[in-house]
């Protein structure tokens, strides 16, 4: 791999990095939002470098052969002149970022990802409770319910109406479809599923996005064992415009 | 010259005729033509049309193909290989610069007075030293090999190399983004990681030789100016540690999707031998250690001990990392400086992540 073309993979990769935060919103599919400056200003470098790579090789080949032995060969024999071939991997990303444009993780992963792990540490969440008026539905995020679905030992929260947005997975084995979400710490590689398991509904296209109303229907015996929660459907109504894939 | 074609002679001229027209021009010249290898050169102007090739390919397929593919399972691949590299490229590309701004604007006379003389000494303080130069691994090597060339003890410029990349602010504030809610791991990561560095440094100062290590070329002009150093250094780490991220991320991304998770779980609830497992993943995935607490933390069903070992193993003993040592210091040195490395980091890993985890 020539100067130039580690020059051009430069150029390349930053600008990918940067067609997916300025002229795109396309990051948050793959990583936390707040990557964005520093995926910004990592793709203003690689561009800048890569640039700077190109035109200094260009004028160093016009230079020898202007002035034809030079005091030093450019380049040719040097250590840093040759990049690995490896190097060329580095088009991928940008393949991917350009070709492929991958959506957010769906129903795919959803039903093969673990279902989130409960934290040794978990303390109950009972700080709702109080402030919950009569007749309102609580909006919780999925992430949210499920916990205090684990650890909310009295079943206060099956009294409650809820409100959940997620997407449709199937069930591949037994009743019913999930109402699930992704959870992300960092980027899309660690993606963890959150998701109830609906009954008393038709199951609607995987992948759908809807927002549920409904109640927890509070299982018997220890709730720690539990591998997913019921969630019994008031009212369902479909989202238009899903805001951002992960939680 | 009888058998030149006339094209006068033949009324209609095939394409061969057309192409070989041009060759023809030159026959009573010299061969080469003189004006070739000057300006840009044959090679050059063939790289700059190959990319405006790639750059058009990008755009059609951005135009016709993107958001069209299908394949769940393809897709969530392409996804998590995207997610993996562009969450590294960041890491990557400021550890690379800062690391170049040390090669370049700190002197190496810099770091042999301050690494003291006896080796006993010198081990401790090259690693700690190892916790201010932010680079990965690879950039490790190539510092460690003109630590030697200026002439600081073999075992303190290895004990330096060793450190470096586990335990520098950038892998560790890494670490912490990637562990949000455990602190503990990036302690343990610093513990297990110098640990490892300094004991195998002071069993090299011990029983190590100095024959077994080819010495290091020059690879600097020595009169280059400190930008041009700088620029060289920061295109060459970028292009040595991108490559390789980029297998680590395809790998990575690969074992996310296929491997069952039935298996992979299977495996992480045994004690050791899931430790033992994600030591093996760490060598052959090769990822930089800027970016590797990432991808550990994405393994969801291993113990955090079988994650640390991940990171310790990682920076030091991985299959890239053994290519650029062979390059750099000889098989004979590789042969003997890998297994017992590897076998101190799993020791520290056990013994650490047992205390901390």
């Amino acid at each position: 791999m020539n100067r130039i073309a580690q020059g051009m993979v430069m150029v390349l990769l930053g600008a990918a990095a940067l067609s997916v935060t300025v002229t795109s919103q396309l990051y948050l599919n793959y990583v936390q939002a707040g990557f964005r400056p520093f995926l910004i200003a990592a793709g203003v470098v690689l561009v800048v470098l890569g640039v700077a790579t190109v035109v200094v090789d260009l004028r160093a080949a016009r230079g020898d052969a202007d002035e034809e032995p030079a005091g030093h060969d450019h380049g040719h024999g040097h250590d840093h002149a040759r990049g690995p071939g490896v190097s060329w991997l580095m088009l991928l990303p940008v393949v991917a970022v350009f070709v492929i444009a991958p959506p957010a993780l769906g129903a795919y992963t959803a039903s093969t990802a673990d279902p989130a792990a409960l934290a040794d540490d978990a303390a109950p969440l009972d700080d709702l409770g109080a402030g919950v008026p009569d007749g309102e539905p609580v909006e919780m995020r999925m992430q949210e319910f499920v916990m205090r679905a684990w650890t909310d030992q009295d079943r206060k929260m099956a009294e409650w109406d809820v409100r959940l947005t997620g997407f449709a997975v199937p069930n591949p084995e037994g009743e019913g479809w999930y109402l699930a979400r992704l959870q992300m710490s960092c980027c899309a590689a660690d993606a963890i599923v959150n998701r109830v398991l609906i009954e008393n509904e038709p199951e609607p296209p995987k992948d759908s996005w809807w927002t549920v109303q409904g109640r927890w229907l509070a299982p018997e015996g220890d709730i720690q064992e539990i591998r997913d929660h019921r969630f019994e459907i008031e009212e369902i109504t479909s989202v238009e415009n899903p805001p951002d894939p992960y939680e | 010259m009888p058998e030149r074609p006339s094209q006068a002679a033949v009324p209609a001229p095939s394409l061969g005729d057309s192409l070989s027209h041009g060759w023809d021009d030159r026959d009573d010249q010299q061969l080469p033509p003189s004006d070739w290898g000057r300006r840009a050169g044959p090679r050059r102007t063939a790289t700059i049309w190959l990319f405006a090739l790639i750059t058009l390919g990008l755009a059609a397929g951005n135009a016709w193909l993107s958001g069209r593919l299908t394949g769940d399972a393809f897709l969530a691949w392409a996804t998590i290989f995207t997610a993996i590299s562009l969450q590294a490229i960041p890491f990557l590309v400021f550890g690379v610069a800062l690391s170049a701004a040390l090669t370049a604007f700190v002197p190496a006379e810099f770091w042999q007075r301050a690494i003291p003389r006896r080796a006993a000494l010198a081990v401790p303080v090259a690693g700690l030293s190892g916790a201010v130069l932010p680079g990965c691994e690879c950039a490790s090597v190539p510092v460690a090999s003109g630590l030697i060339r200026r002439g600081v003890a073999p075992a303190a410029a290895l004990t330096f190399l060793l450190a470096a990349p586990a335990i520098n602010p950038v892998v560790l504030v890494a670490t912490a983004v990637a562990f949000p809610n455990q602190p503990e791991m990036v302690l343990a990561r610093f513990v297990a990681s110098l640990g490892a560095a300094v004991v195998v440094g002071w069993l090299w100062a011990r029983f190590g030789k100095t024959d077994w290590l080819r010495p290091p070329r020059t690879s600097h002009d020595p009169d280059a100016s400190r930008w041009r150093v700088f620029r060289e250094s920061m295109q060459h780490d970028l292009m040595h540690a991108g490559g390789f991220l980029v297998v680590g991320g395809l790998a990575a991304a690969t074992l996310n999707v296929l491997v069952p998770r039935a298996w992979v779980a299977a495996v992480a609830d045994l004690p050791v031998v899931s430790v033992l497992v994600m030591a093996l993943l760490a060598i052959l995935l090769s990822i930089c250690s800027e970016a590797d607490a990432f991808v550990a933390v994405s393994f969801t069903e291993f113990s955090p001990t079988a994650k640390l070992a991940f990171l310790v193993v990682g920076p030091m003993v991985d299959l890239k990392l053994i290519a650029l040592q062979t390059g750099t210091f000889g098989w004979a040195f590789v042969r003997r400086f890998v297994p017992l490395t590897l076998a101190l980091t799993l020791v520290f890993s056990f013994l650490v992540g047992g205390w901390l985890l």
